[in-house]
């Protein structure tokens, strides 16, 4: 077994699990020596684990699949073993635009969903006025599935309607202020940095576009997996311990200022918190099984490519959404901890309107802000049947 | 290669523009003393990558540090289709063992390990646009087989079907097709894809 590991990260709250293991001491625990690296984009942790550069590393849950499908990165072969959150993104709009939507529909706002900015684009459309623009942090992404599918619920669609483009997370808040994008989606604290800074005002949580719906994974390259089964257990059992130790309440207020360590994420230690502890379910690091990777979440983010046609439908493509995912690893590491694994790999999404019961594992409420579920067996249907589409 | 053709007497050059995204002035002087000599010449400079103002300065290449931010951004502008894609060098002061390669195949048209220096800036650039427009004319070539294949397997279809309602054999349908096309001025493929289309709606498909 090696024990000397490097693990890449993003300035995120999501990135927790990875911080906690380190400060905390999960990782000693289990006899591995890591040094995190904190890196500046998305693309570059995914090709660095891809050469061994990095061990493995924080990644955007639907970038380890565009890999394997050949979308970026060149085919590499990365798996996700765990899942490090559910919720925790938000869709933030410059202030004036905020107030503007609650002025045009008071009972939209409040619902926060995309039609008071519907009627926001109408008018704009009417004024000459250019599109508005919209910031995500990566095509292959939770975040920019989210924003799509929120602004597609409304009737918006997103490929003509408003402008979408990709920027750096900790770069949206400025963004906005300087006015060259009128909203983003990101992961916490960003959003919560842009209404501390008075610029921007959130108008929708993840969790509104989809109840505990997936977000950031530990991604690994295949091979290194292989090579190293102990060590991949070590680690994913310290990172399991960690996010069980995040989850805790009388926990977040440490994890707050914990992460706030410039070595971490270096944002205010209150912007931190909001999400941690203000929000409704605004993070879930542990529970609801949220650290297991299913499979159904891996087909959802298949359908979002087909939907928006960033891909063609394949054989090898809804293969590969499975292969990319492995329950299996977790099990192995979360029964070893005592912590039950949910029986099964899949899961029909978005079909619980309240928290259930999986063989007596308590749930999250997962519905879509359409209601609409996803059957993981029928990607291509799914992907072809919304009003707006590309599928 | 754009911005080096011959150019006969008389006629204005457009000049090669390069945009560098580094904080740092330094790294964009770098480049043009590297590039002394090639006239007209326009390097900019930005801190940060921002797509409209690059849009408008319409760069030959762009030159961006490995660890920018920024590379989330220009990996995808360059899957975007609707934008205009542009050959990007990163450079990194430090190596990672094989990182220059993924990053290569991942779409960077170059990767210089050990920071630029004068003396390597103009083959480097000069290099990853010629590599960036082969690249480009595999691609589109890549798209139209794909599109040529599947207009092949609608053709096939489209005269197993008349083989079977008109009771043709396989030269006669083929013919039918083509007279078809040429009738009415269009593709063999589209006038296929149609008579697959309609064919289907008369059994009642998607009606």
């Amino acid at each position: 077994m090696s024990s000397d590991l490097k693990l890449g990260f993003i300035p995120l709250n999501d990135c927790a699990p990875l911080a906690v293991a380190d400060a905390q001491g999960f990782f000693r625990a289990e006899g591995l020596s890591v040094t995190l690296s904190r890196e500046a984009s998305w693309a570059t942790i995914r090709d660095k684990v891809a050469v061994g550069a990095l061990d493995g590393g924080h990644m955007l849950a639907p970038m380890v699949l565009a890999a394997g499908l050949g979308l970026g990165g060149a085919g590499a072969r990365l798996i996700a073993p765990l899942a490090m959150n559910l919720n925790g993104s938000a869709i933030t709009l410059a202030a004036a635009h905020a107030a503007e939507l609650r002025r045009l529909d008071p009972e939209g706002a409040a619902a926060r969903t995309a039609r008071p900015l519907a009627r926001l684009i109408e008018a704009r459309r009417g004024q000459g006025a250019p599109l508005l623009t919209f910031a995500a942090v990566f095509p292959y992404s939770m975040h920019n599935y989210a924003l799509r599918y929120w602004l597609a619920e409304a009737g918006i669609d997103p490929d003509r309607d408003v402008r979408l483009v990709t920027a750096p997370p900790p770069r949206m808040a400025e963004q906005l202020r300087s006015g060259l994008i009128d909203g983003f989606c990101v992961g916490a604290p960003w959003n919560a940095q842009a209404e501390a800074d008075g610029t921007g005002e959130i108008v929708a949580w993840a969790a509104d576009v989809w109840q505990a719906g997936p977000d950031k994974v530990l991604g690994v390259a295949e091979d290194w997996a292989e090579r190293e089964p102990a060590t991949l257990q070590a680690l994913l059992r310290a990172l399991l311990r960690a996010a069980q130790w995040s989850d805790a309440p009388e926990n977040r207020p440490a994890l707050a200022a914990l992460l706030a360590r410039p070595d971490y994420v270096g944002a205010p230690s209150e912007v931190i918190a909001r999400t941690l502890t203000d929000a409704p379910e605004g993070l879930i690091y542990h529970r609801y099984a949220a650290n297991f990777p299913w499979r159904s979440h891996a087909s959802w983010f298949y359908a979002q490519m087909l939907r928006w046609g960033q891909i063609a439908p394949s054989v090898e493509g809804s293969v590969t959404a499975r292969r990319v995912y492995r329950p299996d690893l977790y099990r192995v590491a979360a029964t070893s901890l005592g912590v039950q694994p949910p029986p099964q790999d899949d899961k029909i999404e978005g079909a619980h309107a309240d928290p259930w019961s999986l063989d007596g594992l308590p749930m999250p409420a997962d519905r879509f802000c359409d209601g609409r579920p996803f059957d993981p067996s029928e990607p291509e249907l799914y992907a072809a049947g919304f009003a707006i589409t590309r599928a | 290669m754009k911005g080096y053709p011959y150019v006969g007497p008389g006629l204005r050059q457009p000049p090669m523009r390069v945009l560098v995204i580094d904080p740092d002035p330094a790294r964009a002087a770098l480049v043009a003393e590297g590039l002394k000599g090639i006239e007209p010449l326009e390097v900019r400079q930005a801190t940060v990558f921002v797509a409209a103002d690059a849009l408008a300065f319409a760069p030959d290449v762009v030159v961006v540090a490995c660890d920018s931010p920024d590379r989330d951004t220009l990996e995808s502008l360059r899957d975007a289709t609707a934008s205009n894609p542009r050959p990007v060098v990163m450079f990194a002061d430090r190596s990672e063992p094989g990182l220059a390669d993924e990053a290569v195949r991942a779409g960077v048209a170059a990767y210089v390990v050990d920071g630029l220096s004068p003396a390597r800036v103009r083959p480097v650039l000069e290099a990853a646009m010629t590599r960036f427009q082969l690249m480009q004319q595999l691609r589109t070539e890549l798209a139209k087989a794909k599109a040529d294949l599947a207009s092949r397997k609608t053709v096939d279809r489209a005269k197993g079907l008349l083989m079977k309602e008109r009771g043709l054999d396989e030269d006669a349908a083929y013919k039918l097709l083509r007279k078809l096309a040429m009738d009415s001025g269009r593709p063999i493929g589209a006038v296929a894809s149609d008579l697959l289309t309609f064919a289907g709606v008369l059994k009642g498909d998607g009606a």
